[in-house]
């Protein structure tokens, strides 16, 4: 077995078992194919297809959001009760506004990078995820409601963080929360960027996809 | 019906064909335009199966491995004919009066295109 093979073999596991059984044959000797000669890796555009592609088959896509959602309200909501004080008076009473004008000048710069990234992140995404599903539908709130779920648990990890570490001021404890939450944002924005259809809804038959609801209901024709 | 969607029914068309094989023929069919990853093809062959407009039409092994061809149904190949008349339509609105469309605005004394 190549190395290639095994790394297919391994992108695979998105599908569940049911799948696979059926299909990871065939879909192996595809991406054999596909791939040119040499090659030791799948590419980066095959590796995102096969991800996506086992989380729609799970039906994940849509339970993840929510998860995200959920996670991101009930953990902000036990910081906003626990940390809160404590939060403030440290920001306050510390060493500034954010609290990242302590230790040494290299922390201070990725700190205030990752908040930068953190704030700034969501905004275009969210935005750019209405354009491309042109409209109100329920696909295009639950990705505007995963996208505020989403950054209110990174707000939540860095408090959390925060209230582990040494107040005031950012603390080596946090830049891990930091990175992890922007790898997190970033993962969670390649899932959800991908173009929304009704079938990622559990239960969903198949029905035109999401961005088919353009065309009058009804009119069943294989948009995809 | 999504570009990608029209040309992986396209590819069908000269018969069945298994999953790299409609890779290759959507890229060519399509000036190299679409180019599918092989999740994305399955996706799109789950779906289409499912709504009846492919099949399975051959299985074969191959290096030890299951290789599956799938061809268009006659509802594939009506939906197919569809949207390329639809698609006919919607150029004749523009390619019809191509002389009012130049750069430049007004209609010119152009030779025809």
């Amino acid at each position: 077995m190549t190395g290639l093979e095994r790394r297919c073999r391994w992108l695979l596991l998105a599908y569940p078992g049911w799948y696979r059984r059926e299909r990871s044959g065939e879909m192996l000797g595809t991406l054999l194919e596909a791939s040119p000669p040499g090659r030791r890796w799948p590419s980066f555009r095959d590796a995102r297809a096969l991800v996506i592609g086992g989380l729609r088959v799970r039906g994940w896509t849509w339970s993840l959001s929510m998860v995200w959602v959920a996670a991101g309200a009930v953990i902000t909501g036990y910081i906003f009760y626990a940390t809160t004080p404590n939060y403030i008076s440290a920001d306050i009473i510390g060493t500034g506004f954010i609290g990242f004008s302590a230790g040494p000048a290299a922390v201070q710069i990725v700190a205030v990078l990752a908040f930068v990234a953190w704030v700034a992140l969501p905004l275009p995404v969210l935005i750019a995820g209405f354009i491309r599903l042109r409209g109100w539908r329920p696909t295009s709130w639950l990705r505007a409601a995963a996208w505020a779920g989403a950054w209110i648990a990174g707000d939540a990890l860095l408090s959390l963080a925060r209230a582990w570490g040494d107040s005031p001021g950012v603390s080596w404890g946090e830049l891990p929360v930091c990175a992890a939450w922007l790898v997190l944002g970033a993962v969670m924005t390649w899932i959800l960027a991908a173009s929304a259809r009704r079938s990622d809804m559990p239960g969903a038959g198949s029905q035109a996809s999401g961005k088919a609801s353009q065309r009058p209901t009804g009119t069943r024709d294989s948009r995809a | 019906m999504r570009e990608p969607t029209y040309f992986v029914l396209a590819s069908l068309l000269d018969g069945p064909l298994h999953g790299y094989a409609i890779i290759q023929r959507t890229e060519q069919l399509s000036g190299g335009r679409i180019k599918l990853a092989t999740g994305t093809l399955y996706t799109a062959l789950d779906r289409l199966a499912a709504e009846g407009y492919v099949e399975l039409v051959r299985e074969e092994i191959v290096n030890g491995r299951a290789r599956r061809s799938y061809g268009l149904t006659p509802p594939g190949a009506g939906a197919l004919r569809a949207e390329a008349e639809r698609m006919a339509a919607a150029a004749r609105l523009v390619t019809g009066r191509g002389r009012g469309l130049l750069p430049g605005g007004s209609a010119r004394k152009a030779s025809p295109a």
